[in-house]
């Protein structure tokens, strides 16, 4: 009894001589060295100016603001546009289609058959990201599935106006916004059911007890409990979306390009790291700009549903 | 009365529909896989013939080679920087949580190309080390997958009870022992879906890979990406299925090992996903 007594003081002593995070500390260094400097070197690289002959070097002997003219006044700033206007209406098409599954998910379907549809899911989600956005390739090419199949005598008014020749999907807007749908698709239904499901039944039961119908739970008790998972399903959809240009690249040909494309470009066919590191400066800002104007967006939104059940709850 | 529609039954329908499409194009590709022609692109009948002549194309399977390698140890690297930190975070937090989860959270939403573009500025002027081989791919690999690790641990560990390790400790385990005995036993679950998850994202990774590549080294999804825009043979699409086929199978295997362990579905589906 006493040798324990005597222990256990000593080993706390040692405890508190290192630094509580020294175990982290090997992460810290790791994230420092391999993520905060070069992101830094980003920024800082933005305002020089190019060597030519290394990728990748940058002169910063006289930094300005040159580069950001360039990309304000070039044809960066129309497909930087473009870009944000696809990751938005990518982001919310995957809400949308996400949504129902999610709700299934979470509140309709029994533990095995979840597992099943849960396990179904899981196959786009491991599947190789590089090959499965090739493999649309296939799928939208002119005379391939989704041209055969739409210009099949199935379709008999649409059938008409489609058959003049092979569709052209492939190479275009529409088959980047496809493709990029299904490749976050994945990404936004699993945070969102799991948002649901946290959801607790007996709450959604309270509602329905006083008198709300389906739609009024959903939107004024699911919705807001569940909101914070949603949010965060929506940023971490978003953000990889609008700088992703592989798929872009796999897809769009000329017509359907992204700016992460331009980024690319600049470092390794341009050999100008300085445009680069201010294209991609540029991205995150403007993505910063979106999350702003969407965090205002939903403040309002439960704003304006708080406003509602006050009324609600007054009336009754 | 039999109620044929309800609200149950359209969203079970439009489930059906997702996952048609989530699962069409994967299934092309085998399909592919054994087509007679030269392209991926044609079909003109069924052969196996590209998936005995897989294996000569020394280019194609270098560069699996290559993945996998880098796949394995960017992933033991993460498993350990990860669990130690993920371990520190739950168990001994205090003012420098907040700027360290900070960082992890950058580094979840920043988008890879940033981080590519900045690794590869980086390395330029390290040179030496950084400039060939596999290390760069490695190290750039373990970054977004060892934040990953961290999160999955921490979440594990602070739904553990602090005072399993109490226990061990007044019966005369030195924090090492305890450690190794009580501790990593208890995470496991974490740390296996951990490093199946950082085991996928390295093989995923296309964008900073691209960009920090050294000349010569190609991974396998990088050769690929090399090769669209032109014909691509279905020996492509065959090691393609394969490895699709290898990674489904150890997901599954994983799975089935954490429900040996009493994890229902859909807390395996939660871990998997990094929710």
């Amino acid at each position: 009894m006493a040798a324990t007594l005597g222990a256990q003081p000593r080993q706390q002593r040692t405890w508190l001589r290192a630094p509580k995070f020294l175990l982290a500390i090997p992460s810290f260094v790791w994230y420092v060295f391999l993520f905060v400097v070069p992101v830094c070197l980003v920024i800082v690289n933005s305002f020089g100016r190019k060597v030519t002959g290394s990728p990748g070097k940058v002169d910063l002997s006289s930094p300005s603001l040159d580069r950001y003219h360039e990309v304000v006044s070039g044809s960066f700033a129309s497909l930087l546009k473009q870009t944000m206007f696809t990751s938005i209406l990518g982001t919310v098409l995957c809400l949308l289609i996400s949504l129902p599954v999610a709700y299934l998910l979470a509140f309709k379907v029994g533990p095995k058959a979840k597992t099943a549809v849960l396990a179904l899911l899981m196959v786009p989600f491991f599947a190789n990201f590089l090959l499965r956005t090739l493999a649309w390739r296939i799928v939208l090419q002119p005379r391939g599935f989704v041209s055969n199949f739409l210009q099949s005598g199935h379709w008999f008014t649409f059938g008409q106006a489609l058959r003049s020749g092979p569709i052209q999907i492939l190479d275009t807007r529409t088959a980047v916004q496809i493709a990029i749908v299904y490749n976050y698709l994945p990404l936004m239904i699993f945070p969102l059911w799991v948002a649901l499901d946290r959801v607790e039944l007996h709450l959604r039961e309270a509602s329905k007890d006083l008198g709300a119908n389906r739609i009024r739970t959903f939107l004024q008790v699911t919705l807001p409990l569940a909101g914070p998972g949603i949010v965060a399903g929506l940023i971490l959809v978003f953000v990889p979306l609008s700088g992703d240009y592989v798929t872009a690249a796999l897809l769009g040909g000329a017509k359907g390009n992204m700016i992460g494309a331009e980024v690319a470009n600049q470092y390794f066919k341009a050999q100008d790291a300085a445009s680069g590191s201010a294209i991609a400066v540029s991205l995150i800002i403007s993505i910063l700009l979106v999350l702003g104007v969407l965090a205002t967006c939903f403040w309002f939104i439960s704003k304006l549903l708080k406003a509602n059940r006050a009324v609600a709850v007054v009336a009754r | 009365m039999k109620k044929y529609f309800s609200i149950t039954n359209a969203l079970g329908a439009w489930a059906a529909v997702v996952i048609a499409f989530l699962f069409t194009p994967i299934l092309f590709l085998v399909a592919m896989s054994f087509n007679e022609f030269k392209s991926i692109f044609k079909w003109t009948g069924f052969s196996t013939v590209w998936w005995s002549r897989m294996l000569d194309n020394t280019t194609l399977t270098s560069s699996v080679k290559v993945s996998i390698e880098v796949a394995v140890i960017s992933t033991l690297l993460a498993l350990v920087l990860g669990t130690l930190a993920g371990l520190t975070l739950a168990r001994k937090p205090g003012k420098w949580t907040a700027g360290f989860v900070g960082v992890i959270l950058l580094i979840l939403v920043t988008p890879e190309i940033v981080d590519g573009a900045g690794q590869l500025s980086w390395f330029v002027r390290l040179g030496g080390p950084f400039r060939e081989g596999l290390l760069p791919i490695v190290l750039v690999h373990t970054v977004f997958s060892s934040a990953v690790v961290t999160l999955i641990v921490r979440a594990r560990v602070s739904g553990l009870d602090a005072r399993l390790e109490e226990a061990a400790a007044d019966l005369f385990a030195t924090p090492t022992r305890a450690f190794w005995q009580i501790t990593l036993p208890l995470v496991m679950p974490a740390v296996l879906s951990g490093g199946m998850l950082a085991f996928t994202l390295s093989l995923d990774n296309v964008v900073s890979t691209s960009f920090v590549s050294p000349a010569g080294v190609t991974t396998f999804p990088n050769y690929v990406f090399g090769l669209s825009g032109g014909i691509i043979r279905p020996e492509v699409a065959a090691m393609a299925t394969l490895f699709i086929g290898a990674t489904l199978m150890a997901v599954a295997i994983v799975a089935l090992v954490l429900r040996r362990g009493g994890q229902s579905g859909s807390e395996i589906a939660a871990t998997f996903t990094g929710n």
